[in-house]
Parts: C-alpha cells; sequence; structure tokens
C-alpha cells in the first residue's frame, strides 16, 4: 500500500512538472534551462511575460523549436544571448512604449516608460558608457518580472527603498559617481520611510520612486519641491507658494520644503522649530530682531499657551470625570480643538500672523468651551451636592416624623 | 365621625361611603396583623422590593420621555440625558441604582422566605410565583444592561446571549430570537428594548398582583412554634403598626438611592461598536456573575456532553430543587428539613463566593 502510494506521488510530481513546462511559452529553450543551474527556468514560472505567452525568444531571439541548443542559437536565428545594459532598455522599451502593441495586451499599463527613463540620470550615463547604471532588469528582475503591485515584486511599493538601497547604499559600488549613499539609512528614520516600511502604509506614504520619479529618475530640481511635496501636502504647498517666502526662497535659490524639512530624513515637527534659539530652523536665516524672527517666535508662543492650556482642560475634565461627571461634550471640544491646532500647524506655512491668528481665535473658542464644561461639571457636583444634603435632611426630618407617629401609637400586644 | 357637609373632607369620605364598601376595607385592614418576633425585621424587605419597583416605573416612564430605542440613536440619547436633561442623570442613575438594589432585595426577601421555612403548606403558590418574578427581574436588568448601547453592555450581552445558545435543542432558537439574527446588533436593541417596557412590566404586574392576592389571602406567615404554644404569639396590626415602620424603611432606602445616585452616578462609557474586539475584563451584572463564573470553571468536557452545557444542566438542577422546596421539606421531617436548610446555607455561600470570585477575576 505505502509503495503504491509513494509511486502515485512520483507520478503526480512528474505529470505536474511536465504540465508546468509545456503551459509556458518558452519552447525548447525552457526546457533546457529547467534543468540548468542558472534559475532562470525556475523564475520564468513567475514572470509576467511567460504569463502572456511570450517566449524566449521575444528577448533574446533564437529558434526555440530546436532540441538542440547550437541549433537553436545558430547564426540566422536572431539569437543574441545575454542581453547588455543599453539592449535590455531598448528591448523592453520596443514593446512597452508601442502603443498599439500595448493597447492589445494591457491598456492599463501607460507607455511612456522609455521616453521617461530616457530623461533619468541613469540613462543619461549609460549613453555615456557606464554600464553599471540602473536599467529596466535593475529594478524589475529578468526572468521573474512580476506586476509591480505584487508584494513579491522588486518595485513594489515597499520593496522599492531595499530596491534602490541595493546600488545607491553600496559605498563601494557608488564610489565612482561622487553621490552620498546615507540616503536609504536616513530615510528608514524619516516620517515617510516609518510608515511604509512600518506601517506598510502603501497607498500613503512615498518611496525613493515617489519623489524621484520611476523611470525617468533623477534628484528634483530646486522649482520642482513644492510640487513634488504638493503631491501629497496639497495644502502645505499651496499656503507656501502664496506666501512672503515663496520669493524670497527663489531669489536665495533655497529648495522650498527641504530648507526647513531635509530630504530622506524628514521627521515630525516640533514646535521648537520655530523658537529663537540658535540653530533653530527659523534661525538658519533670520536674525534675532528680524521680522521673520518676530513672526517665528510669535508662533512659539502661540503654541506653547495652547499647549498649556490643554495641560489646564485636562487636568480639570479629569479631575469632574474621577468625581463621576459627564464631560464628553468638553472633551468634543477638545478633540475640536486639537483639530484646529493641527489645522493651525499647517498654516504656519502661509507665515501670515493675521491667517493664524483667525484660526487661533477658532482654537481659543474650543478651549474656553472645555473649560466651561469642566468648570460647570464641577459646579453642578456642588450643586448635586447640597441637593443631596437638603433631601437628606428633608428625608431624616419625614423619618423622625414617622418614628415619632410609630411611638404614639397604641402599644402592641 | 361626623359626616357634616360643612365639613369638605368628611364630606367627601360620606360620599364614597355612601357608593363603596369602604368600611368593609377599613376592617380589614385593621384585623389584618403582622407577627412579631426576632425574625420580624426580614419581613420588610417584600415591601422595600415592592417600593423599589414603583420607583423603577417613575423613573423607567421618565427615561422613556427622551431614550430613544436604535442603535443609532441609543447612546447618544442616553448621553443626552445625563448631560442636557434637568436632572437626567440623577433620574437615570436612581433608575440604575434601584434596580439593583430591587433585586438585592428580592433575594433577601427569598432567602428570608427560605430559612424561615414560609414556602411550606399553604404558601406553595406564593413561593413559586416569588421565584417568578426574581426571574422577570433579571430579564429586566439583562435586557436593561443593553439599553445605553455601551460597548460594556454590548459584549456583555454577546457573552449572556451566547450562554443561552449552549442550553441544548431550545438554546439556539431562542438566542436567535432574542438577537434578531446569528450576532447581537442592531437588530438587538429594539428586541430588548421591547422586553424591557412591554414585555416584562407587564409580567412582573401580573406577578406582582397574584403575590400579593395570595399573601393577602393566606396571610403573613407565623412560626411554626406558634402552633405547639400559642401562648408565645405575637403580632401587630399592619395597619397602621406595620405600615407605618414599612414606610420608615422606606424613607431609608430612598435616602440611600440618593446617595448612591450622587456619589456614583450611573457611567455610560464609549459607544458600542459591532466591529472593534471585545475589550479585555467583561463582565455580566452581578447578580449574574455567580452563573459566568462557574460557568468558567468547567472543564472542555464532562463526559459526552460538553462543559458549559453540564454546568447549565446542574445549574438547572440546582433551580428546579429551589423551586421544589415547598413539596421537598413539607415539615413532616426534622432530617430533611436540617438537610434543606443546610442545602440553603450552601447555596448562598456558594453565590456569595462565586459573585466574589467573579468579581476580583
Amino acid at each position: 500500500m505505502k509503495v503504491f502510494a509513494a509511486a502515485l506521488i512520483v507520478v503526480c510530481v512528474a505529470l505536474s512538472s511536465g504540465a508546468r513546462a509545456d503551459d509556458l511559452p518558452g519552447g525548447k529553450c525552457l526546457e533546457c534551462h529547467l534543468m540548468t543551474e542558472d534559475g532562470v527556468g525556475e523564475l520564468w514560472q513567475d514572470d509576467v511575460h511567460a504569463r502572456a505567452g511570450i517566449g524566449c525568444d521575444a528577448c533574446h531571439g533564437g529558434d526555440a523549436t530546436q532540441d538542440d541548443s547550437e541549433l537553436a542559437k545558430r547564426s540566422g536565428s536572431g539569437y543574441q544571448g545575454e542581453l547588455s545594459a543599453s539592449e535590455i532598455v531598448l528591448s523592453c522599451g520596443g514593446c512597452h512604449s508601442d502603443v498599439e502593441y500595448m493597447k492589445v495586451r494591457k491598456p492599463l499599463l501607460p507607455v511612456d516608460q522609455l521616453q521617461k527613463y530616457q530623461t533619468s540620470v541613469h540613462a543619461k550615463l549609460l549613453a555615456k558608457g557606464e554600464t553599471r547604471v540602473a536599467q529596466c532588469a535593475s529594478c524589475h528582475g529578468a526572468h521573474g518580472v512580476r506586476e509591480v503591485n505584487d508584494a513579491k515584486s522588486p518595485a513594489y511599493a515597499s520593496n522599492v527603498p531595499a530596491t534602490c538601497a541595493h546600488c545607491h547604499a553600496d559605498a563601494d559600488y557608488m564610489a565612482d559617481f561622487d553621490i552620498k549613499t546615507n540616503q536609504y539609512d536616513e530615510y528608514v528614520q524619516s516620517v515617510h520611510g516609518k510608515a511604509l516600511l512600518e506601517k506598510n502604509d502603501v497607498r500613503g506614504a512615498p518611496a525613493c520612486n515617489d519623489c524621484h520619479g520611476n523611470h525617468g529618475a533623477a534628484p528634483p530640481s530646486i522649482d520642482a519641491i513644492s510640487n513634488i511635496c504638493g503631491t501629497c501636502h496639497s495644502y502645505n504647498a499651496e499656503l507656501f507658494l502664496a506666501s512672503p517666502l515663496a520669493p524670497a526662497f527663489k531669489e536665495k535659490s533655497l529648495a522650498d520644503c527641504v530648507a526647513c524639512h531635509g530630504k530622506h530624513l524628514i521627521t515630525h515637527t516640533s514646535d521648537e522649530w520655530q523658537g529663537d534659539t540658535p540653530g533653530a530652523t527659523c534661525r538658519k536665516c533670520h536674525e534675532e530682531g528680524e521680522d521673520g524672527s518676530d513672526l517665528a517666535l510669535y508662533f512659539t508662543d502661540t503654541f506653547a499657551s495652547v499647549r498649556q492650556s490643554f495641560e489646564e482642560i485636562e487636568q480639570l475634565l479629569g479631575e469632574a470625570e474621577v468625581k463621576g461627571m459627564d464631560v464628553t461634550e468638553g472633551e468634543d471640544y477638545v478633540e475640536a480643538a486639537r483639530q484646529g491646532v493641527m489645522q493651525a500647524r499647517t498654516l504656519i506655512h502661509s507665515f501670515s500672523k493675521p491667517v493664524m491668528e483667525e484660526k487661533l481665535i477658532e482654537i481659543a473658542g474650543n478651549q474656553a468651551a472645555a473649560l466651561e464644561v469642566g468648570y460647570a461639571s464641577l459646579r453642578a457636583l456642588e450643586s448635586r451636592r447640597r441637593g443631596l444634603a437638603i433631601s437628606t435632611l428633608l428625608l431624616l426630618f419625614l423619618t423622625l416624623l414617622v418614628a415619632i407617629k410609630i411611638r404614639t401609637l397604641p402599644p402592641l400586644g | 365621625m361626623s359626616t357634616s357637609p360643612e365639613n369638605p373632607d368628611r364630606a367627601l369620605l360620606a360620599w364614597v361611603k355612601d357608593r363603596y364598601p369602604v368600611s368593609k376595607f377599613v376592617d380589614w385592614a385593621k384585623h389584618k396583623t403582622v407577627p412579631i418576633g426576632p425574625s420580624a425585621f426580614w419581613y420588610y424587605f417584600g415591601g422595600i422590593t415592592l417600593f423599589l419597583f414603583f420607583i423603577q416605573v417613575g423613573t423607567g416612564i421618565l427615561l422613556m420621555f427622551y431614550y430613544k430605542g436604535s442603535s443609532d440613536t441609543a447612546f447618544e440619547s442616553v448621553r443626552f440625558i445625563s448631560a442636557k436633561v434637568p436632572f437626567g442623570w440623577l433620574i437615570r442613575s436612581v433608575h440604575a441604582w434601584s434596580a439593583n438594589l430591587m433585586i438585592l432585595s428580592a433575594f433577601i426577601h427569598m432567602f428570608s422566605v427560605f430559612f424561615m421555612r414560609a414556602y411550606r403548606k399553604p404558601r406553595e403558590l406564593t413561593w413559586l410565583s416569588g421565584i417568578a418574578l426574581l426571574g422577570i427581574l433579571f430579564g429586566f436588568g439583562f435586557s436593561g444592561y443593553l439599553l445605553p448601547w455601551n460597548e460594556l453592555a454590548f459584549f456583555a450581552t454577546k457573552v449572556g446571549t451566547n450562554i443561552i445558545g449552549v442550553i441544548p435543542y431550545i438554546g439556539d432558537p431562542i438566542m436567535y430570537v432574542l438577537r434578531g439574527g446569528e450576532e447581537v446588533t442592531g437588530s438587538t436593541l429594539p428586541r430588548f428594548f421591547a422586553l424591557h417596557v412591554a414585555l416584562f412590566p407587564a409580567l412582573l404586574t401580573t406577578f406582582i398582583v397574584v403575590h400579593l392576592f395570595f399573601i393577602q389571602l393566606q396571610g403573613i406567615h407565623e412560626p411554626d412554634a406558634w402552633k405547639t404554644r400559642p401562648e408565645q404569639r405575637k403580632t401587630m396590626p399592619f395597619f397602621p403598626h406595620f405600615f407605618m415602620r414599612e414606610l420608615l424603611f422606606w424613607l431609608i432606602t430612598l435616602n440611600i438611592l440618593a446617595v448612591l445616585a450622587v456619589f456614583f452616578p450611573a457611567e455610560l462609557g464609549i459607544e458600542a461598536d459591532p466591529f472593534s474586539p471585545a475589550p479585555a475584563g467583561i463582565k455580566p451584572e452581578w447578580y449574574f456573575l455567580a452563573t459566568f463564573e462557574f460557568l468558567k470553571y468547567m472543564p472542555a468536557h464532562v463526559g459526552p456532553i460538553e462543559g458549559e452545557e453540564f454546568g447549565l444542566l446542574i445549574i438547572s438542577i440546582g433551580f428546579l430543587g429551589w423551586c421544589l422546596v415547598p413539596w421537598i421539606d413539607r415539615g413532616r421531617s426534622r432530617r430533611i428539613t436540617t438537610i434543606v436548610m443546610v442545602a440553603g446555607v450552601a447555596i448562598l455561600a456558594f453565590l456569595s463566593v462565586m459573585t466574589y470570585l467573579g468579581h476580583v477575576a
């Protein structure tokens, strides 16, 4: 029985393996490469092109119908063998930039990858003969190409930083290119890196390509910074571009958002950034006593005052709640005030005192309402206790009356 | 007594007397007696339970002025009652505390009746109607707990209805009807509301009338020793002697309620979210804690049946025995009486210990 079962398993495995090789395009190439140690045959199993029915010859040429490898790769068969970096770009781009071809097979996929790639630093260096630059296969893989929304793809959002870092964090590899190699280390500590890599926010958090471009990867120009950050932080960008700082930054050739927030190591902002102490963000440009420094001080003092009010409110509401009072209405006001503070932090990008003052009036209104709920609760508590004391006295009086009445009743027995 | 038309009070009394047999009722009240003795104190708990029921009815009607019994509006309406309605917090807190005190008082009343052996012939049906009343009070408590639609109540109801579902054959259909589906959802709330304000009040009122009718018909139970030594018999008139003393207890109870409502007002917590995970430490109300805790100690399986089913089987047998006490202990055998009394003490100790363990767990 055991022998029969083992034989059945062997037959099933053999049949499934045969079926696997037969179902995929690749012809005789695949039959050989499934047995070679280069892993090409295995990778091909999961390749999107294989599943789309595209054979080896589409990229490598040759005659896939031949059993004999010599015949398959013979002269005149168009066999190209291993493609060079430039050939890969042209080979992939040959189909992916062909609108008619792609329209039939993958209509929603953009067809401008090659065009964009040619604007990238990678392509420009490649054109100069530098072959160590990234081309299509560097990021997407060669024989195991997967859809970019497949979590196993190196081009999947949360895999992109590691894919780029494969080259850009390698100091030896990048030694000849005169660019830093600490971007990945900085990125993983940034708010964006933490959101993408720790919280797996693949839809919200940006990876390298979201700022540098996918196929047209290049360092953003100064003029492009607010547009790039503004893709997600649109209101901040809008406020900044309308602020008096935008022309001033342009005049001094400062990179808009980057000048204050940094590049790859973008951390959470804090009120200390606007402080008037040397080293604070605003003091990078504004000397003490300047209008800009005064505005920074105004922001700092304002937010400190708002913070202090929150502490007072929390203490008050907490006290009322511990004493059994319902303070949910006060908590609603606190929440509204906190929302207001978040909006006020965004309004900093307007660098305008009147704009900020308008929001602060709203925040102060909500904080005052929350405080009033807290004080009203404590007053109500006092009033409840007074009411209890009065009702207790009344009930005691009634109890006494009843007790006296009982004593005046005819004796028992 | 003058019935002179010049005196309006007397005139009214005369008008009533002309039409209704008031004198018969007054004579009956004057001749109705209550035993006096060391156990007399416990007689007041029946009346206290009734008083708390009146408070429940009054505060319940006031709460219904503002309460909205659907899952979208229930929590906010209770919050509105607590925060905005004048004295809404007081009415809600009194309703919640009064419910708890009423069940406690009913428990004390039941055990005092048990230990005074007042369940014996001819009061078997009074005993049974009393147990039915306690069961209805449990129903009130269970259905009312969900009505604020807060997180704690939601998950406690889930656990509670799960336990009902464990009952073989009938458990699942009952659970389905109570929940209005497979799970506790927004459909459950209107059902519990309907039970709480329509079915249970009707049942409770009916059984209270039946219970009081039996008591009036048969009189209040007197100590057994008086049968053999009638010279020891001491009683007091129900009216005004017992009534005035009862009134004294009602006033004290009212004061306790006011203190509890002011210093420990009913909490609301956070709104129920059927899609959120159950928070840690979900427990039912204190009067279900003993059962809840007991079921927790059950092993996964006992023989061929599941542990929880086995636990419920034991509780059901115990409950059936409790109902049949008047027929088990008929006062003919001292040995049986002793066994029943020891069992009563054991049950009381078991309920106390399990409730305590459930509370500290």
